[in-house]
C-alpha cells in the first residue's frame, strides 16, 4: 500500500453493495450504517455467491473474522446471524460486515475456506460455540471445547453455569482422618446479573425494551 | 538394546507410541506383582512405518503457554503436525454477555497478560465507538503512551524468549531487566503490574501521578541502548542466526489469506497496521513509520519486532512532547464513570456513579446496534464485535484475538522441518495462550 493510494479516501457513503450485479443486489435485505460502519444483511442462500463476488471481483482479500449471534427469544425471523468481517488490504483498507441470516431448522452454510484460509478456524470456532455446520469445511472438530463435549456454550439457552458437566467430577475433600467424596455444590459467583436461564431469556429478552 | 540391523542409518530403533504404552502397562503390572521388569530387548515398530507420534506440550518449556502440538515424526523430521488449543478456555465471550460493560474491563486483562493495557484500551475503544463518544485529548494521549509502552514490553519479551529458546539466555535476562522499567511506570499509573484494568468506558481510572513524565523520560533515556545491545548479541551469534534464517517462511499471500496480522504479517510483507489504516485515539497525529520486511522467516520476525520498538519509542516521544492537560474522563456521566474525587465530594457525581454501577442502570447502547472495532495490539489486530440489545450488558461480545488466527497456520509452517525448527518458529510467533483460548 503506497501513501498515494492511502490518500484515496473512501467516502462514508461508499457501499460495496452498489457494485454487486443486479440479481445479487436485489437479494440484499438490509443495509445498516452505525457509527460509519456498514453492515449488509442477506439470507443463507445468497451467502456464497456474495462472498465469492466480494473476494474475486471487489478485492476484499482479508477475511478478518467469522462469528455468529444467537437471537433466541428475540423477535426476529431467523434465529442465527452469521457475521463475516471483510477488508481490503491492497488499494485501501475499506471494511464492512456481511450478516447472514440462518434458520434454526437447518443451521447449515456453505464453507468459504477455499476463498480465505482464515475461515478454516473461524468457521471451526463458530461451529464449536454455536453448532452451526459449515458444509465442506474439512476440519470441523471441536476447537476450544473438549472433543467429547456435548453442548454449544454460546447458545442463549446454554446456562452460564454449564449443564452439569462439573458434576462428573466429585469434590474430594478431607474430613478428619478420612478423605471423602462430596457432591459438588453451587459455587459462588461475583457476577451480579444472575443466570442465563431460559426464563431469563423469556422475560427479559423478548420485550426488547431496556429494563 | 540391540541395534536395528535392517536400518543401518538408525542405531536405535524408534518405538511407536502404542508400543511404549504397552510396555509401560506391562512394566507397571510387573511392578505390582513384585517382579522386577526385565530389560527391554527389542522395540518393534507396530505399523512398520517407522513413525513416532509425539506430543509437544501442553507442558513444555518452549511452548511458553498451554499449547499442545501433535507431531508425527520420521526420525527428527515432522511429517505431519496438528495443534490442539482450548486448555485455557474460560468463556470470556459468555461472561461478556452476563457482565455490564464496565465490569468486563477486568476480564480483558486476562487475555494477553503480557500487555494487558492494550486489551483494556481495545475494549474501551470498541464500547466508546458503539456509543459514539470521544474521549478527551489527554485521555487519548495517555492511552497511546501506555499502549506503546506495553507494546515495547511485549516485543522485548518476545525477542528475549526467542533468544532463550535458541540458546542465548542472556538476551532474556537483559530484556527482563529493561522491561521492568515499563512495569514500574504501569505500577505507578494504575497500582497493578499485570492485571491492570486501567481504562474505563469513556476514560481511564484516574489521572497519572505528577512524576509520570519523569518516569517516562528516564525510560526513554535508559531503554534505547538495549536495542543495540540485543542486536550486537544476537546478530553476532552464529547459532541464533543460522537457526532462524529461512525457518518457517510465511509468504505474503499466505499471510493475507490466513488472516495473519501484526508483526508476523508485516514481517512477510503484508503492509497493514490498524494504527495507520483506521486511526483511533488520534494515532494519525503522530508521525511514525510502519516497518515491513519481505523475507517472512523467523529472522524477519525478529527484525520486525526490533524495528517496531523503535517506532513505538518515537510515538512516545511525540506524545509526551504534546501531552495536553485537562480531564481524563468523558464529560457525559450518563456513559462514563465520574472520578473518585468527584464521587466523594460532589452530590451529582455520586448519583451518576450510583446509577452507572447499580445493575440495570448502566451504560445502554441503542438496541440493535453493532460494531466491529479493531485496535493494534502487540500480537496483531485485536478486534471486538459487540452487538447490543439496548440493555446494560452486551447481547454478543466477540473477541477477535490476534493469536488465534496467527496460530492457525503454525502446523503448516513446521511440517517438513525438524523439531528444533518448530521451537524456532513458535517462539517467533509469540502466541499467548490466554488470548488464544479466551
Amino acid at each position: 500500500m503506497t501513501p498515494e493510494s492511502m490518500a484515496v479516501d473512501m467516502a462514508d457513503t461508499y457501499s460495496p453493495c452498489d457494485a454487486l450485479p443486479a440479481p445479487l443486489r436485489s437479494q440484499v435485505i438490509d443495509q445498516i450504517v452505525h457509527q460509519g460502519q456498514l453492515a449488509l444483511h442477506c439470507t443463507s442462500a445468497d451467502q456464497r455467491p456474495m462472498l465469492e463476488h466480494f473476494k474475486t471481483q471487489q478485492g476484499y482479500d482479508f477475511l478478518v473474522d467469522v462469528t455468529a449471534i444467537d437471537h433466541l427469544g428475540m423477535d426476529r425471523t431467523e434465529r442465527f446471524e452469521v457475521v463475516y468481517v471483510l477488508r481490503r488490504t491492497r488499494e485501501n483498507s475499506h471494511q464492512f460486515r456481511l450478516h447472514v441470516w440462518l434458520s434454526e431448522d437447518s443451521p447449515n452454510l456453505p464453507t468459504v475456506f477455499d476463498l480465505w484460509d482464515s475461515a478454516r478456524w473461524g468457521e471451526r470456532e463458530t461451529h464449536d460455540m454455536f453448532g452451526i455446520v459449515f458444509d465442506g469445511n474439512p476440519d470441523l472438530r471441536r476447537l476450544l471445547m473438549p472433543e467429547d463435549y456435548p453442548g454449544f456454550p454460546l447458545l442463549k439457552d446454554y446456562p452460564l453455569r454449564g449443564m452439569g458437566e462439573r458434576r462428573q467430577f466429585p469434590n474430594v475433600v478431607p474430613r478428619g482422618d478420612q478423605i471423602v467424596e462430596e457432591e459438588p455444590g453451587d459455587y459462588p459467583t461475583s457476577i451480579g446479573r444472575g443466570m442465563h436461564t431460559p426464563e431469563y431469556t423469556e422475560e427479559v429478552r423478548r420485550d426488547s425494551k431496556p429494563r | 538394546m540391540t541395534p536395528n540391523q535392517d536400518n543401518p542409518a538408525r542405531d536405535t530403533p524408534v518405538p511407536s507410541a502404542k508400543t511404549l504404552e504397552k510396555e509401560l502397562k506391562q512394566g507397571w503390572k510387573s511392578h505390582q506383582e513384585g517382579v522386577r521388569p526385565s530389560q527391554v530387548t527389542e522395540i518393534e515398530d507396530e505399523d512398520g512405518s517407522g513413525r513416532l507420534v509425539m506430543n509437544f506440550g501442553p507442558q513444555h518449556p518452549a511452548t511458553h503457554g498451554t499449547l499442545r502440538s501433535i507431531f508425527t515424526l520420521e526420525g527428527e523430521t515432522i511429517v505431519e503436525a496438528d495443534v490442539e488449543i482450548g486448555f485455557l478456555h474460560t468463556g470470556f465471550e459468555k461472561l461478556g454477555e452476563n457482565m455490564t460493560y464496565q465490569q468486563w474491563v477486568t476480564v480483558s486483562d486476562r487475555m494477553n497478560y503480557l500487555s494487558a493495557i492494550n486489551n483494556n484500551v481495545g475494549y474501551s475503544v470498541a464500547v466508546e465507538q458503539l456509543l459514539g463518544i470521544d474521549v478527551p485529548p489527554r485521555c487519548a494521549a495517555l492511552r497511546v503512551i501506555m499502549c506503546e509502552l506495553s507494546r515495547i514490553a511485549d516485543h522485548i519479551l518476545c525477542v528475549g524468549l526467542q533468544g532463550m529458546d535458541l540458546g542465548a539466555f542472556s538476551v532474556m535476562l537483559w530484556a527482563f531487566e529493561k522491561r521492568e522499567l515499563v512495569y514500574d511506570i504501569i505500577e505507578a499509573v494504575c497500582g497493578a503490574r499485570l492485571t491492570t484494568s486501567w481504562t474505563r468506558v469513556g476514560g481511564i481510572m484516574r489521572d497519572v501521578p505528577e512524576f509520570f513524565p519523569d518516569l517516562v523520560y528516564s525510560f526513554l533515556d535508559e531503554f534505547p541502548p538495549l536495542i543495540d545491545e540485543i542486536h550486537l548479541m544476537l546478530l553476532n551469534n552464529r547459532i541464533f542466526v543460522d537457526r532462524v534464517t529461512d525457518i518457517g517462511v510465511l509468504t505474503e499471500d499466505q499471510a493475507r489469506s490466513w488472516g495473519i496480522s501484526g508483526p508476523i504479517g508485516r514481517a512477510s510483507g503484508l503492509d497493514a497496521d490498524v494504527r495507520r489504516d483506521q486511526p483511533y485515539l488520534g494515532y494519525d497525529q503522530y508521525d511514525f513509520k510502519v516497518p515491513v520486511q519481505t523475507e517472512g522467516d523467523s529472522f524477519a520476525r525478529y527484525m520486525q519486532r526490533m524495528e517496531e520498538i523503535e517506532q513505538s519509542l518515537e510515538i512516545i516521544r511525540q506524545a509526551m512532547a504534546t501531552l495536553p492537560s485537562g480531564p481524563v474522563v468523558h464529560d457525559d456521566f450518563k456513559t462514563s464513570l465520574p472520578t473518585k474525587d468527584a464521587v466523594h465530594n460532589d452530590m451529582e457525581s455520586l448519583i451518576h456513579h450510583f446509577k452507572l454501577v447499580m445493575l440495570g442502570h448502566g451504560i445502554k447502547p441503542s438496541a440493535g446496534s453493532s460494531i466491529y472495532s479493531a485496535t493494534e495490539a502487540p500480537c496483531g489486530e485485536l478486534g471486538f464485535f459487540i452487538a447490543s440489545d439496548g440493555s446494560d450488558t452486551a447481547y454478543r461480545l466477540r473477541i477477535r484475538p490476534p493469536s488465534f488466527y496467527n496460530y492457525a497456520i503454525f502446523p503448516r509452517l513446521v511440517e517438513g522441518g525438524m523439531i528444533s525448527d518448530a521451537v524456532a518458529v513458535l517462539s517467533s510467533f509469540h502466541v499467548i495462550a490466554g488470548e488464544l483460548d479466551r
